[in-house]
């Protein structure tokens, strides 16, 4: 039977069979786990938890009146009503009035806190995994991608919040309702109760049955959510290049592909889940089974009563419900975990530290030295992207890199912003090496102008004030003038406050590069990085801003990748690199005197 | 709501069986108590043990019943909300792929993730839910108010009262909540929305140090997400507490006018306790039913927000005619007075544009930043429809061309070189997936990008991640000339896609394009390419400045002549190397 895999309605089956056997050394270990996400969870709560008492003990409140009212119900009919005793009926009627209108009230005041605070919780959580975010290396970011990182803000935290909002009243009453019922179950027939209690065993092993399949199964539904996010994620983002390919059958073809493993695993975790409260059904059921063969056995023998009976199968009833109830938390409880896991593991991820604060205040010069750095981006690489460069740049002076694409330029400049840590060698401003200093130091002095030039679904006045945040509104428009994006900035529907979309297209990719530039200007550096600024701007627009650059330049230490001669040959000095390696420095004429491999490049060039 | 629920059409036969599979559960739960009379008076009173057993083994029976049909009815509801949730998840996909590139202005990227991801799972889910739990409380209400009329009708009466006042209640509640629910999913797509911008932008965060500064901003939309869903909640939780209330008070009405009754004489006790007893099994089922609807006005906000995509019937890419042109594409292009603006702004990017290129010409397009030369050639494959004026391939105006045909004929190379996570093999394959090995080392060598490639450790295998992250510029723009070269493409649009390399490798790659005797339309900043075109399209501020040779517009054009000599001076032969 085991050769035929069962695939009702097709869908392969998802679980293996380690998956689902219980591995016994990992079973402490697995239950810290999910032991260890609530208590994080728990500890996001936070100064809520004053608030939470307050919703329990409503909660409290609320299963107490929800008690009394038929208790005093049942009172009304044999006191009142059998007897045909109506005086003081209307008394009673007022007090039930009054219980049932305070039940209601203290079952709204406990949802209405407890939203309060689940979503205050889920808020947490997610500001909390964004700012952490930020403080996560680039290469982080670089395995990962964007949609699948975005599914675990949104729908991985969506699946704690469904649970937060419910789960933790939902429990708690049901225990409170749990322990009641024992209560009277006992009081009413220690025997009988024994006889019911006798299915919890059988609940405990069936449950545990499920559970170990389905904790693994929504794990692989979340995961596979968040493969499908990534992928709609960058097709949509790359929609032209689809377009300009027509590529649509195939991307619909690939996601179609990630959508079915999300609906299989979704169907093998929902049927799993789904047999919870069958099997409490079923056990509901056996109990009372058990309570009216067992118990009319022991009626003959006048061992208990047929009034008891009656009421304990109708208390056997309402003990199987709360726990019928807990077994179907348990599961979304599971399904929040598989998404709160999700979660604190990017939580868990190493954070770019700083190993000194004692430098936080440290005004750079702006002296710059490379010694002997060696770098590669993937520790599995076999050949560093930076092989053994050294140099010093003065303060204020300005270096092009030279070299052909892929020689490490760029590398050179994410290096010294410190966007990653070099494996071997090292890099000192003013004689600190760039790891003693704080980041927020470093990077506050320093201007990076990208190759990819970026832009905010904001207002250009914001855009260009993400350079300094507390720059006036007169700074923004000169260094916008000096970037020579005033002009365009004038025409465009609002000016300054036009709000720029992501795929608008109102904005060219040369003047996306001019506002960067504006960027670059209002953030007042020490040391500024000029990473290919003005590739897409048409050379009469780069003659006019060439100005504005230099000036920018001067006084600082500055790195400029570009193609223009006119910028290398105002440079202090040229850094000639090729595969990684520094071959040549010195300043233009020095290095065509040399007659080494820049002169050659410039040969080249002149054919 | 009504197109949603045309995707549960398909599996109305798994959705009856799993409701015919809910209602045996149903009722084996419905007769159990009558069992247990049973046991009682044929049983216990008659002293006959062998009833006890005979019926005590039946209640089992049943359990056991009632847990197959149940169990069963589990794979029949996940399939059935599965498969739909599947379905509409494609159907929104290839519907999103038939956007034109403006509709796609409409509907920004993180919108349509979250109406892909979470609607669906929405929806989804109460799909599920009402085919396992959702029916029964309705069905144990309506259950109830029969038999309380059938056992008294004059005091059933009294149960019922509330109900106008508790119909017209909940239909404004669903209506109110579908709107709740509607403007936090709203939020929900601009915490998308804020979170894509910040992981695109990871390296201009952190160069300008806008961690804080971002959470800051991320903690406003995610606030505003947490406030309205709180609101929509809170709204919602109205619904128990008042339908209880309600109920309670219509009961305290029963006992009330029970008593009267009872004391003229006009009903029995017993009546009287039945329907208390009713009441009471009524409210039991209400938690139920106000999830129901709540989950009912969350699906609903989430269906129509779905359908607005899926209804989406203008802005969408179609052919006018579908007869496919026989042969091969030429590969000739003109464009005849075409004016062309944004379809969210007045002026226009590009006024009266008129010239023709003929099969295998290479023209060179310049002009100052935003000139409109990206605008140009995006009208080229139908990326955006011309305002006023025609834009023809083979002399055919490409709205009557086939899209699939067009575009097929054509190789875009972006400006941004969007490349996508996988391997160099698959991203170079990505617009003929069918391509062999040789086919993609030829394109790689011909936009000289082989050796480079050839150098990584894992060579073709080597992993790109998303756009590219992990090359260098110049190689990201050989990858994505590569790619389109893979196509063999008729007519080839490049968008300033050479600005990185360097005069040697790009000398090379045009040597090696122009052997491809595709008609090719060239943005660039640079004279030097300008000079190997056939012609030279300047453009400035939407109008063509000049038009004609190199040559010609050295004579003729004084912007053309600006721009030469600012070029007077060699370019940095900085990338000269590459091929080292």
């Amino acid at each position: 039977m085991r050769q035929i895999p069962f695939k009702p309605f097709g869908y392969e089956p998802v679980l293996t069979k380690e998956d689902i056997t219980p591995v016994k050394k990992k079973k402490g270990e697995r239950a810290g786990d999910w032991q260890g996400v609530l208590k994080r969870i728990w500890h996001l709560v936070d100064e809520q938890r004053a608030l939470l008492v307050t919703v329990l003990l409503l909660v409290f409140v609320s299963s107490t009146l929800a008690l009394i009212g038929p208790f005093l119900l049942g009172k009304i009919i044999d006191n009142y009503i059998v007897p045909g005793q109506f005086a003081g009926l209307q008394t009673m009627i007022v007090w039930l009035i009054g219980i049932y209108f305070f039940l209601s009230l203290s079952m709204f005041l406990q949802n209405y806190w407890m939203i309060g605070i689940a979503q205050q919780t889920i808020y947490r959580m997610r500001t909390n995994l964004f700012a952490h975010f930020q403080k996560l290396s680039v290469s982080f970011f670089d395995k990962r991608q964007h949609g699948e990182l975005m599914s675990r803000v949104t729908n991985d935290i969506e699946n704690v919040s469904a649970t937060l909002n419910s789960s933790f009243i939902q429990v708690f009453s049901s225990v409170l309702t749990l322990t009641g019922t024992v209560v009277v179950m006992l009081m009413l027939s220690p025997l009988l109760t024994l006889l019911t209690m006798t299915i919890i065993p059988v609940m405990f092993y069936s449950i545990r049955w499920i559970t170990r399949r389905t904790g693994k199964l929504f794990k692989e539904q979340q995961q596979a959510v968040g493969d499908l996010n990534g992928m709609i994620e960058e097709t949509i983002s790359g929609q032209r290049i689809v377009k300009a390919f027509s590529q649509e059958d195939r991307v619909t073809d690939e996601f179609i592909e990630k959508s079915e493993r999300l609906r299989r695993t979704g169907f093998w975790a929902l049927t799993y889940s789904g047999f919870i409260p069958k099997v409490m059904n079923m056990l509901n059921n056996a109990s009372f089974a058990i309570v009216a063969g067992v118990g009319g056995l022991l009626a003959l023998n006048g061992q208990v009563t047929i009034g008891t009976i009656v009421i304990f199968s109708e208390y056997a009833r309402q003990f199987t419900r709360p726990l019928n109830d807990l077994a179907n938390q348990f599961n979304t409880v599971l399904s929040a975990i598989a998404g709160a896991e999700r979660v604190f593991s990017i939580m868990d991820e190493e954070v770019e530290k700083d190993e000194a604060t004692s430098k936080l205040n440290t005004v750079l010069k702006g002296k710059v030295e490379f010694d002997k750095v060696s770098f590669k981006y993937e520790q599995s690489d076999d050949d560093h992207t930076i092989r053994n460069v050294s140099f010093t740049l003065k303060p204020g002076e300005t270096a092009a890199l030279v070299g052909a694409t892929g020689a490490g330029k760029t590398t050179i400049m994410q290096l010294l912003a410190r966007f990653y840590e070099t494996n071997e060698g090292q890099i000192r401003i003013d004689d600190i090496p760039i790891h003693e200093l704080p980041r927020q130091t470093l990077r506050s002095q320093i201007a990076f102008v990208l190759q990819d030039p970026f832009l905010f679904e904001a207002t250009v006045n914001e855009n260009i004030r993400y350079g300094r945040l507390n720059a006036t509104d007169e700074e923004i428009m000169e260094a916008a003038k000096q970037a020579n994006a005033h002009d365009f900035i004038e025409k465009l529907p609002e000016g300054y406050d036009t709000v720029l979309t992501a795929d608008g297209g109102e904005i060219s990719q040369g003047q996306k590069q001019l506002l960067s530039i504006a960027r670059a200007l209002v953030a007042d550096p020490v040391i500024l990085l000029l990473d290919e600024a003005t590739s897409s701007i048409d050379t009469v627009t780069e003659m006019k801003i060439q100005e504005a650059l230099e000036r920018l330049m001067k006084g600082r230490t500055s790195f400029v990748i570009a193609h223009r001669l006119n910028t290398v040959r105002q440079a202090d000095v040229v850094y000639v690199m090729d595969q990684g390696q520094l071959m040549e420095s010195g300043s233009q004429t020095e290095l065509i005197a040399q007659k080494g491999l820049y002169y050659h490049m410039l040969n080249e060039a002149n054919v | 709501m009504k197109t949603v629920f045309s995707y549960v059409k398909p599996y109305k036969w798994p959705i009856a069986i799993a409701l015919i599979l809910m209602l045996i559960e149903l009722s084996v739960e419905l007769i159990q108590p009558l069992i247990i009379a049973k046991i009682i008076d044929d049983g216990i009173m008659k002293d006959d043990v062998s009833v006890i057993w005979t019926w005590g083994g039946v209640m089992m029976l049943m359990a056991i019943i009632a847990f197959l049909s149940g169990a069963t009815n589990s794979f029949f509801a996940s399939h059935a909300s599965q498969s739909f949730g599947f379905d509409v998840r494609t159907a929104l996909f290839k519907q999103v792929q038939q956007f034109t590139v403006a509709t796609f202005t409409k509907f920004p990227t993180a919108g349509l993730i979250t109406r892909l991801t979470s609607d669906v799972t929405m929806v989804q889910n109460v799909l599920f839910m009402s085919l396992r739990i959702m029916l029964r409380a309705p069905l144990l209400v309506i259950g109830s108010i029969i038999m309380a009329f059938i056992v008294n009708a004059y005091l059933a009466m009294f149960l019922v009262i509330g109900a106008p006042f508790l119909i017209f209640f909940l239909y404004y509640m669903v209506k109110k909540g579908v709107s709740y629910f509607a403007l936090v999913q709203v939020r929900l797509d601009r915490v998308n929305r804020v979170l894509q911008e910040n992981l695109q932008a990871v390296r201009l965060v952190k160069a300008y140090l806008r961690g804080t500064f971002e959470s800051s901003r991320f903690e406003k939309v995610s606030n505003l997400l947490k406030m309205d869903t709180v609101k929509a909640l809170r709204v919602m939780e109205i619904i128990l507490p008042l339908l209880l209330l309600v109920m309670n008070i219509s009961l305290l009405a029963v006992l009330w006018f029970g008593a009267s009754e009872i004391k003229s004489n006009n009903a029995q006790i017993g009546e009287l306790v039945a329907i208390v007893n009713y009441a009471m099994r009524m409210t039991g089922a209400f938690s139920m039913f106000a999830f129901i609807i709540m989950a009912f006005a969350r699906a609903k906000a989430s269906a129509e927000r779905m359908e607005e995509v899926l209804l989406v019937n203008e802005g969408l890419e179609r052919d006018e005619e579908t007869g496919k042109m026989l042969g091969t594409t030429e590969g000739e292009i003109s464009f005849h007075n075409v004016t062309f603006s944004y379809p969210n702004s007045l002026e226009p990017v590009l006024k009266n544009i008129s010239f023709a290129v003929k099969s295998g010409e290479k023209l060179a397009i310049m002009g100052a930043t935003g000139s409109g030369k990206s605008t140009l050639l995006q009208l080229i494959p139908r990326f955006f429809e011309a305002t006023t004026g025609l834009v023809k391939v083979d002399a055919k105006d490409v709205n009557k061309w086939s899209l699939d045909q067009l575009r097929q004929a054509i190789g875009l190379v972006p400006q941004q070189s969007l490349l996508f996570t996988g391997s160099i093999y698959q991203n170079l394959a990505w617009g003929k997936i069918e391509a062999s090995i040789e086919e993609l080392q030829h394109a790689a060598k011909q936009a000289q990008i082989h050796t480079s490639i050839e150098q990584f450790a894992k060579g073709y295998d080597t992993r790109v991640g998303q756009k590219g992250v992990n090359l260098s510029g110049g190689q990201k723009q050989r990858l994505s000339i590569a790619r389109a070269l893979v196509r063999k493409p008729e007519i080839l649009l490049l968008d300033d896609s050479t600005s990185a390399l360097d005069v040697k490798t790009e000398a090379a790659l045009w040597e090696a394009l122009d052997k491809e005797q595709a008609t090719m339309l060239v943005v660039t900043q640079k004279i030097r390419t300008a000079k190997g075109a056939d012609r030279v399209l300047l453009l400035d501020n939407g109008q063509i400045a000049a038009y004609g040779s190199h040559e010609e517009l050295l004579e003729t054009s004084d912007l053309y002549r600006q721009i030469a000599e600012s070029q007077q001076e060699q370019e940095v032969p900085a990338h000269a190397t590459d091929s080292i």
